[in-house]
Protein backbone atom coordinates (compact mmCIF):
# COMPACT_ATOMS: atom_id res chain seq x y z
CA UNK A 1 0.00 0.00 0.00
CA UNK A 2 1.07 3.21 -0.72
CA UNK A 3 1.27 6.51 1.66
CA UNK A 4 -1.66 7.88 -0.10
CA UNK A 5 -3.64 5.02 -0.20
CA UNK A 6 -2.89 4.72 3.60
CA UNK A 7 -3.82 8.08 4.38
CA UNK A 8 -7.09 7.87 2.91
CA UNK A 9 -8.32 4.62 5.36
CA UNK A 10 -6.76 6.27 8.58
CA UNK A 11 -9.52 8.29 9.27
CA UNK A 12 -11.70 5.27 9.25
CA UNK A 13 -8.76 3.63 10.86
CA UNK A 14 -8.89 6.03 13.64
CA UNK A 15 -12.92 5.54 14.26
CA UNK A 16 -12.60 1.70 14.75
CA UNK A 17 -14.54 1.19 11.53
CA UNK A 18 -12.22 -0.33 8.85
CA UNK A 19 -12.55 -3.35 7.56
CA UNK A 20 -9.73 -6.57 9.26
CA UNK A 21 -8.31 -6.71 5.46
CA UNK A 22 -7.68 -2.83 5.22
CA UNK A 23 -6.95 -2.69 9.23
CA UNK A 24 -4.13 -5.23 8.97
CA UNK A 25 -2.77 -3.63 5.51
CA UNK A 26 -2.57 -0.10 7.06
CA UNK A 27 -1.40 -1.38 10.19
CA UNK A 28 1.65 -3.21 8.52
CA UNK A 29 2.11 -0.51 6.86
CA UNK A 30 2.46 1.77 9.43
CA UNK A 31 5.31 -0.76 10.75
CA UNK A 32 7.66 1.47 8.95
CA UNK A 33 6.27 4.39 8.03
CA UNK A 34 6.92 7.39 10.50
CA UNK A 35 4.82 9.87 8.46
CA UNK A 36 1.98 7.98 8.13
CA UNK A 37 2.13 6.74 11.75
CA UNK A 38 2.14 9.97 13.19
CA UNK A 39 -1.29 10.97 11.20
CA UNK A 40 -2.30 8.06 12.48
CA UNK A 41 -1.94 8.71 15.74
CA UNK A 42 -2.71 12.57 15.72
CA UNK A 43 -6.43 11.04 14.20
CA UNK A 44 -7.00 8.75 16.56
CA UNK A 45 -5.92 11.41 19.77
CA UNK A 46 -8.84 12.84 18.33
CA UNK A 47 -11.07 9.75 17.91
CA UNK A 48 -10.14 9.19 21.83
CA UNK A 49 -11.68 12.30 22.62
CA UNK A 50 -14.74 11.79 21.30
CA UNK A 51 -15.14 8.94 23.84
CA UNK A 52 -15.01 11.34 26.70
CA UNK A 53 -18.35 13.60 25.34
CA UNK A 54 -20.87 11.26 26.46
CA UNK A 55 -22.57 11.75 29.66
CA UNK A 56 -21.55 10.27 32.30
CA UNK A 57 -22.95 7.12 33.96
CA UNK A 58 -22.34 5.83 37.02
CA UNK A 59 -20.47 2.52 37.45
CA UNK A 60 -21.65 -0.85 39.18
CA UNK A 61 -20.33 -1.29 43.08
CA UNK A 62 -17.58 -3.20 43.62
CA UNK A 63 -16.55 -2.82 40.31
CA UNK A 64 -13.15 -0.88 41.44
CA UNK A 65 -12.11 -3.99 43.64
CA UNK A 66 -13.06 -6.54 41.07
CA UNK A 67 -10.57 -4.63 38.62
CA UNK A 68 -7.89 -3.63 41.26
CA UNK A 69 -8.13 -8.13 42.26
CA UNK A 70 -7.75 -9.11 38.14
CA UNK A 71 -4.77 -7.27 37.83
CA UNK A 72 -3.38 -8.28 40.90
CA UNK A 73 -4.44 -11.63 39.47
CA UNK A 74 -2.50 -11.35 36.68
CA UNK A 75 0.31 -9.86 37.76
CA UNK A 76 1.05 -13.23 39.69
CA UNK A 77 0.70 -11.37 42.92
CA UNK A 78 0.90 -13.36 46.57
CA UNK A 79 -1.89 -16.08 45.76
CA UNK A 80 -1.46 -16.65 42.71
CA UNK A 81 -0.45 -21.02 42.96
CA UNK A 82 3.06 -19.90 40.65
CA UNK A 83 4.40 -23.68 41.09
CA UNK A 84 1.29 -25.43 39.89
CA UNK A 85 0.92 -23.04 36.90
CA UNK A 86 4.42 -24.11 35.87
CA UNK A 87 3.58 -27.97 36.60
CA UNK A 88 0.83 -27.14 34.28
CA UNK A 89 2.59 -25.73 31.88
CA UNK A 90 4.71 -28.99 31.78
CA UNK A 91 1.62 -31.05 30.83
CA UNK A 92 0.74 -28.32 28.49
CA UNK A 93 3.90 -28.16 26.37
CA UNK A 94 3.48 -32.34 26.18
CA UNK A 95 0.23 -31.46 24.43
CA UNK A 96 1.60 -28.82 22.18
CA UNK A 97 4.22 -31.60 21.25
CA UNK A 98 1.53 -34.18 20.70
CA UNK A 99 -0.79 -31.67 18.91
CA UNK A 100 1.86 -29.96 16.87
CA UNK A 101 1.67 -31.66 13.01
CA UNK A 102 5.59 -32.91 12.27
CA UNK A 103 6.44 -34.06 15.73
CA UNK A 104 6.11 -37.53 14.52
CA UNK A 105 9.95 -37.24 12.97
CA UNK A 106 11.51 -34.80 16.27
CA UNK A 107 10.20 -37.60 18.67
CA UNK A 108 11.09 -40.60 16.88
CA UNK A 109 13.48 -41.24 19.86
CA UNK A 110 11.21 -41.34 22.58
CA UNK A 111 8.77 -44.23 24.00
CA UNK A 112 6.78 -45.86 21.18
CA UNK A 113 3.85 -44.83 23.42
CA UNK A 114 4.31 -40.95 23.15
CA UNK A 115 4.91 -41.70 19.06
CA UNK A 116 1.26 -43.60 18.93
CA UNK A 117 -0.12 -40.55 20.69
CA UNK A 118 1.30 -38.06 17.99
CA UNK A 119 0.56 -39.55 15.15
CA UNK A 120 -3.27 -39.89 16.74
CA UNK A 121 -3.15 -36.49 17.47
CA UNK A 122 -1.75 -35.36 14.27
CA UNK A 123 -5.14 -36.80 12.59
CA UNK A 124 -7.30 -35.07 15.30
CA UNK A 125 -5.28 -32.09 15.97
CA UNK A 126 -8.40 -29.68 16.46
CA UNK A 127 -9.45 -31.81 19.44
CA UNK A 128 -5.75 -31.63 20.75
CA UNK A 129 -5.93 -28.04 20.54
CA UNK A 130 -9.27 -28.19 22.30
CA UNK A 131 -7.94 -30.20 25.04
CA UNK A 132 -5.22 -27.57 24.73
CA UNK A 133 -7.00 -24.50 25.34
CA UNK A 134 -9.00 -26.50 28.58
CA UNK A 135 -6.14 -27.16 30.06
CA UNK A 136 -4.17 -23.40 29.47
CA UNK A 137 -7.73 -22.52 30.98
CA UNK A 138 -6.91 -23.98 34.22
CA UNK A 139 -3.42 -23.04 34.31
CA UNK A 140 -4.52 -19.62 34.50
CA UNK A 141 -7.68 -19.16 36.35
CA UNK A 142 -10.64 -17.39 35.25
CA UNK A 143 -9.50 -16.70 32.33
CA UNK A 144 -10.31 -18.41 29.00
CA UNK A 145 -8.14 -18.31 25.60
CA UNK A 146 -9.78 -18.05 22.41
CA UNK A 147 -8.32 -19.90 19.74
CA UNK A 148 -7.40 -16.46 17.65
CA UNK A 149 -5.00 -15.71 20.49
CA UNK A 150 -2.76 -18.97 20.60
CA UNK A 151 -0.21 -19.06 17.99
CA UNK A 152 1.63 -22.19 16.67
CA UNK A 153 5.09 -22.86 15.17
CA UNK A 154 8.09 -25.16 14.39
CA UNK A 155 11.51 -25.36 14.92
CA UNK A 156 14.11 -27.22 12.56
CA UNK A 157 17.43 -27.25 12.58
CA UNK A 158 19.66 -24.36 11.54
CA UNK A 159 22.82 -25.72 8.99
CA UNK A 160 24.20 -29.42 9.71
CA UNK A 161 22.35 -29.06 13.75
CA UNK A 162 20.51 -31.23 14.90
CA UNK A 163 16.78 -31.63 16.73
CA UNK A 164 13.68 -29.81 16.40
CA UNK A 165 11.00 -28.39 18.45
CA UNK A 166 7.55 -27.03 18.78
CA UNK A 167 6.53 -23.07 19.86
CA UNK A 168 3.11 -21.69 21.49
CA UNK A 169 2.82 -18.19 21.80
CA UNK A 170 -0.77 -16.91 23.67
CA UNK A 171 -1.43 -13.29 22.70
CA UNK A 172 -3.93 -11.86 24.18
CA UNK A 173 -5.27 -8.74 24.83
CA UNK A 174 -6.58 -9.33 28.50
CA UNK A 175 -3.92 -12.27 29.55
CA UNK A 176 -0.43 -11.91 30.08
CA UNK A 177 1.29 -13.11 26.78
CA UNK A 178 3.24 -15.78 27.05
CA UNK A 179 5.69 -18.33 25.04
CA UNK A 180 6.06 -21.97 25.48
CA UNK A 181 8.80 -23.67 23.79
CA UNK A 182 9.60 -27.62 23.51
CA UNK A 183 12.82 -28.46 22.33
CA UNK A 184 13.94 -32.22 21.27
CA UNK A 185 17.47 -33.58 20.19
CA UNK A 186 19.83 -30.70 21.34
CA UNK A 187 23.63 -31.19 21.46
CA UNK A 188 24.10 -31.96 25.28
CA UNK A 189 27.90 -31.31 24.71
CA UNK A 190 29.05 -28.93 27.71
CA UNK A 191 30.45 -26.89 25.09
CA UNK A 192 26.89 -26.28 23.74
CA UNK A 193 24.81 -25.76 26.89
CA UNK A 194 23.29 -23.78 28.59
CA UNK A 195 20.79 -22.88 24.93
CA UNK A 196 19.07 -19.91 25.21
CA UNK A 197 15.43 -19.05 23.49
CA UNK A 198 14.52 -16.00 22.06
CA UNK A 199 11.72 -13.86 20.34
CA UNK A 200 12.89 -11.69 17.09
CA UNK A 201 10.32 -9.03 15.31
CA UNK A 202 10.65 -7.62 11.97
CA UNK A 203 12.84 -4.63 13.43
CA UNK A 204 15.19 -7.18 14.83
CA UNK A 205 14.28 -6.50 18.65
CA UNK A 206 14.83 -9.32 20.52
CA UNK A 207 13.19 -10.87 23.75
CA UNK A 208 13.94 -13.65 26.17
CA UNK A 209 12.33 -16.01 26.48
CA UNK A 210 14.34 -18.56 28.67
CA UNK A 211 17.22 -20.74 28.99
CA UNK A 212 17.68 -24.27 28.60
CA UNK A 213 20.43 -25.51 31.42
CA UNK A 214 19.69 -29.28 31.46
CA UNK A 215 18.89 -31.65 28.75
CA UNK A 216 16.97 -34.66 29.82
CA UNK A 217 18.04 -37.90 28.03
CA UNK A 218 16.69 -36.90 24.35
CA UNK A 219 17.85 -33.67 24.79
CA UNK A 220 15.04 -32.57 25.21
CA UNK A 221 13.73 -29.67 27.12
CA UNK A 222 10.85 -27.34 27.90
CA UNK A 223 10.62 -23.61 28.39
CA UNK A 224 7.78 -21.50 29.75
CA UNK A 225 7.65 -17.81 29.82
CA UNK A 226 4.73 -15.60 30.56
CA UNK A 227 5.57 -11.59 30.08
CA UNK A 228 4.61 -9.00 32.75
CA UNK A 229 4.95 -6.42 30.25
CA UNK A 230 6.01 -6.93 26.85
CA UNK A 231 3.85 -7.52 23.90
CA UNK A 232 4.11 -10.70 21.62
CA UNK A 233 2.92 -8.73 18.79
CA UNK A 234 5.17 -9.43 15.63
CA UNK A 235 7.64 -11.43 17.70
CA UNK A 236 7.09 -14.43 15.55
CA UNK A 237 10.88 -15.43 14.77
CA UNK A 238 12.04 -17.93 17.61
CA UNK A 239 15.60 -18.57 17.67
CA UNK A 240 17.24 -21.20 20.17
CA UNK A 241 21.17 -20.22 20.12
CA UNK A 242 24.10 -22.74 21.78
CA UNK A 243 26.21 -20.82 24.21
CA UNK A 244 28.28 -18.86 21.48
CA UNK A 245 25.19 -17.30 20.39
CA UNK A 246 25.09 -19.51 17.42
CA UNK A 247 21.73 -20.26 16.11
CA UNK A 248 20.97 -24.26 16.43
CA UNK A 249 17.59 -24.02 15.56
CA UNK A 250 15.12 -21.62 14.47
CA UNK A 251 11.16 -21.50 13.05
CA UNK A 252 8.37 -18.98 13.03
CA UNK A 253 5.26 -18.53 14.87
CA UNK A 254 2.14 -17.88 12.39
CA UNK A 255 0.29 -15.17 14.32
CA UNK A 256 -2.08 -14.35 11.84
CA UNK A 257 -3.77 -18.06 12.40
CA UNK B 1 2.60 5.00 35.24
CA UNK B 2 5.26 3.90 36.95
CA UNK B 3 3.44 2.45 39.94
CA UNK B 4 0.99 1.28 37.05
CA UNK B 5 3.61 -0.98 35.28
CA UNK B 6 4.78 -2.40 38.36
CA UNK B 7 1.09 -3.53 39.49
CA UNK B 8 0.85 -1.15 42.25
CA UNK B 9 -2.80 -1.62 43.72
CA UNK B 10 -2.67 2.23 44.42
CA UNK B 11 -1.69 3.18 41.38
CA UNK B 12 -4.59 0.95 39.59
CA UNK B 13 -6.99 2.65 42.36
CA UNK B 14 -5.90 6.04 41.30
CA UNK B 15 -6.68 5.17 37.32
CA UNK B 16 -9.98 3.80 37.62
CA UNK B 17 -10.99 6.40 40.27
CA UNK B 18 -10.33 9.00 37.36
CA UNK B 19 -11.06 6.98 34.42
CA UNK B 20 -13.94 4.20 35.09
CA UNK B 21 -16.66 6.08 34.59
CA UNK B 22 -15.94 7.73 31.10
CA UNK B 23 -14.70 4.06 30.08
CA UNK B 24 -17.79 2.28 31.49
CA UNK B 25 -19.79 4.73 29.81
CA UNK B 26 -18.27 4.21 26.56
CA UNK B 27 -18.72 0.53 26.88
CA UNK B 28 -22.27 0.61 27.68
CA UNK B 29 -23.09 2.55 24.79
CA UNK B 30 -21.50 0.83 22.35
CA UNK B 31 -22.01 -2.94 24.24
CA UNK B 32 -25.61 -2.35 25.07
CA UNK B 33 -25.29 -4.08 28.28
CA UNK B 34 -24.07 -3.17 31.77
CA UNK B 35 -22.58 -6.46 32.29
CA UNK B 36 -20.61 -6.01 28.98
CA UNK B 37 -19.81 -2.73 30.07
CA UNK B 38 -17.77 -3.98 33.03
CA UNK B 39 -16.11 -6.53 31.34
CA UNK B 40 -14.95 -4.41 28.86
CA UNK B 41 -13.73 -1.59 32.35
CA UNK B 42 -11.51 -4.80 33.09
CA UNK B 43 -9.75 -5.68 30.28
CA UNK B 44 -9.35 -2.26 29.94
CA UNK B 45 -7.19 -1.62 33.22
CA UNK B 46 -5.87 -4.97 32.45
CA UNK B 47 -4.65 -4.14 28.84
CA UNK B 48 -3.69 -0.59 30.28
CA UNK B 49 -0.84 -2.50 33.17
CA UNK B 50 0.09 -5.03 30.88
CA UNK B 51 1.03 -1.75 28.36
CA UNK B 52 2.16 0.73 30.44
CA UNK B 53 5.37 0.06 29.42
CA UNK B 54 4.51 0.90 25.68
CA UNK B 55 2.57 4.62 27.32
CA UNK B 56 4.72 7.23 25.42
CA UNK B 57 3.76 10.65 27.14
CA UNK B 58 5.04 12.05 24.48
CA UNK B 59 2.93 11.04 21.91
CA UNK B 60 -0.28 11.59 23.56
CA UNK B 61 -2.60 11.82 26.76
CA UNK B 62 -2.97 9.09 29.55
CA UNK B 63 -6.97 9.65 28.98
CA UNK B 64 -7.05 9.39 25.42
CA UNK B 65 -4.40 6.15 25.50
CA UNK B 66 -7.35 4.19 27.82
CA UNK B 67 -10.11 5.58 25.57
CA UNK B 68 -8.40 4.09 22.65
CA UNK B 69 -7.69 0.90 24.29
CA UNK B 70 -11.63 0.64 25.20
CA UNK B 71 -12.68 1.49 21.90
CA UNK B 72 -10.69 -0.57 20.44
CA UNK B 73 -11.65 -3.41 23.11
CA UNK B 74 -15.02 -3.07 22.31
CA UNK B 75 -14.97 -2.88 18.25
CA UNK B 76 -12.61 -5.98 18.57
CA UNK B 77 -15.27 -7.95 20.54
CA UNK B 78 -18.38 -6.97 18.68
CA UNK B 79 -16.82 -8.14 15.73
CA UNK B 80 -15.73 -11.15 17.42
CA UNK B 81 -19.45 -11.77 18.74
CA UNK B 82 -21.15 -11.20 15.65
CA UNK B 83 -19.11 -12.29 12.73
CA UNK B 84 -19.44 -9.14 11.21
CA UNK B 85 -16.41 -7.55 9.44
CA UNK B 86 -17.73 -3.99 10.98
CA UNK B 87 -19.12 -3.17 14.52
CA UNK B 88 -23.01 -3.32 15.00
CA UNK B 89 -22.65 -0.67 17.65
CA UNK B 90 -25.92 1.96 18.19
CA UNK B 91 -28.91 2.04 15.91
CA UNK B 92 -29.09 5.12 13.74
CA UNK B 93 -31.59 6.79 15.80
CA UNK B 94 -29.59 6.03 18.93
CA UNK B 95 -26.78 7.68 18.16
CA UNK B 96 -25.94 9.54 21.42
CA UNK B 97 -26.30 13.09 21.83
CA UNK B 98 -22.76 14.46 22.87
CA UNK B 99 -22.96 17.42 24.39
CA UNK B 100 -25.20 16.54 27.22
CA UNK B 101 -25.63 18.71 30.06
CA UNK B 102 -23.15 19.37 33.20
CA UNK B 103 -22.36 16.57 36.21
CA UNK B 104 -21.57 16.71 39.67
CA UNK B 105 -18.47 15.39 39.03
CA UNK B 106 -16.78 16.98 36.09
CA UNK B 107 -14.20 15.81 34.22
CA UNK B 108 -11.41 17.87 32.52
CA UNK B 109 -11.36 15.44 29.79
CA UNK B 110 -14.80 15.56 28.43
CA UNK B 111 -14.49 19.36 29.30
CA UNK B 112 -12.10 19.01 26.98
CA UNK B 113 -13.83 16.90 24.52
CA UNK B 114 -16.75 18.73 24.69
CA UNK B 115 -15.51 22.14 23.74
CA UNK B 116 -13.46 20.40 20.86
CA UNK B 117 -16.73 18.98 19.37
CA UNK B 118 -17.91 22.31 19.30
CA UNK B 119 -15.54 23.51 16.96
CA UNK B 120 -17.66 21.30 14.42
CA UNK B 121 -20.13 21.97 12.67
CA UNK B 122 -23.32 19.90 12.86
CA UNK B 123 -23.27 17.83 9.74
CA UNK B 124 -19.53 17.05 11.54
CA UNK B 125 -20.71 16.13 14.58
CA UNK B 126 -23.25 13.70 13.04
CA UNK B 127 -20.75 12.37 10.48
CA UNK B 128 -18.31 11.50 13.76
CA UNK B 129 -20.71 9.60 16.16
CA UNK B 130 -22.05 7.79 13.54
CA UNK B 131 -18.88 6.46 12.72
CA UNK B 132 -17.73 6.59 16.15
CA UNK B 133 -20.41 5.36 18.27
CA UNK B 134 -22.88 4.13 15.26
CA UNK B 135 -19.91 1.82 13.76
CA UNK B 136 -20.62 2.79 10.30
CA UNK B 137 -18.03 2.60 7.58
CA UNK B 138 -17.53 5.62 4.80
CA UNK B 139 -18.94 3.72 2.72
CA UNK B 140 -22.22 2.63 4.13
CA UNK B 141 -22.57 6.14 5.23
CA UNK B 142 -22.02 7.52 1.59
CA UNK B 143 -24.62 4.93 0.43
CA UNK B 144 -27.57 6.27 3.01
CA UNK B 145 -26.59 9.51 2.44
CA UNK B 146 -25.70 9.29 -1.41
CA UNK B 147 -23.00 11.33 -2.09
CA UNK B 148 -19.36 10.37 -2.87
CA UNK B 149 -17.78 8.23 -0.66
CA UNK B 150 -14.59 10.17 -1.16
CA UNK B 151 -16.56 13.59 -0.02
CA UNK B 152 -17.60 11.20 3.15
CA UNK B 153 -13.80 10.37 3.84
CA UNK B 154 -12.50 14.06 3.35
CA UNK B 155 -15.21 15.15 5.76
CA UNK B 156 -14.29 12.69 8.21
CA UNK B 157 -10.86 13.35 7.94
CA UNK B 158 -11.58 17.01 8.89
CA UNK B 159 -13.57 16.65 11.71
CA UNK B 160 -11.01 14.19 13.54
CA UNK B 161 -8.44 16.85 12.34
CA UNK B 162 -11.03 19.92 13.57
CA UNK B 163 -11.01 17.91 16.61
CA UNK B 164 -7.32 17.49 17.35
CA UNK B 165 -6.83 21.02 16.63
CA UNK B 166 -9.21 22.30 19.07
CA UNK B 167 -7.37 20.19 21.22
CA UNK B 168 -4.13 21.26 20.49
CA UNK B 169 -5.27 24.98 21.17
CA UNK B 170 -6.20 23.96 24.51
CA UNK B 171 -3.38 22.41 25.38
CA UNK B 172 -1.24 25.54 24.41
CA UNK B 173 -0.27 28.20 27.33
Amino acid sequence: MTCLEVRELLPELAVGVLSPDDREHVEQHLRWCAGCRKEAADLGQAAATVGFALEPVAVPKGLGDRVVARVRRAAGAPGTPRRARMAAAAVVAAMVAVASLGWGAVMAGRADRFAQRAERAEREQAVALERFQRVLAGVIPGQELPEDETHLGQLAPVAAGSGGGAVLQLISPTILDFVMVIVNGLDPAEGAMPYRVRLVNEGGDVLRAGRIDELDADGGAEVFHQFKTADLTGYATVNVVDSTGAVVLAGVVDQSA
Amino acid sequence: MEGLLAGNEDAVRALYARYARPIFTLGLRLLGSAEAAEELTQDVFLAAWRKAARFDPSRGRLSTWLMTIAHNLAVDRLRRETGATRPHLVLMGEVPELLGPDEDEPLIERDVAIRAIESLSDAEKRLLARAYFGGLTAREIAEADGIPLGTVKTRLRTALIKVRRANQDKERP
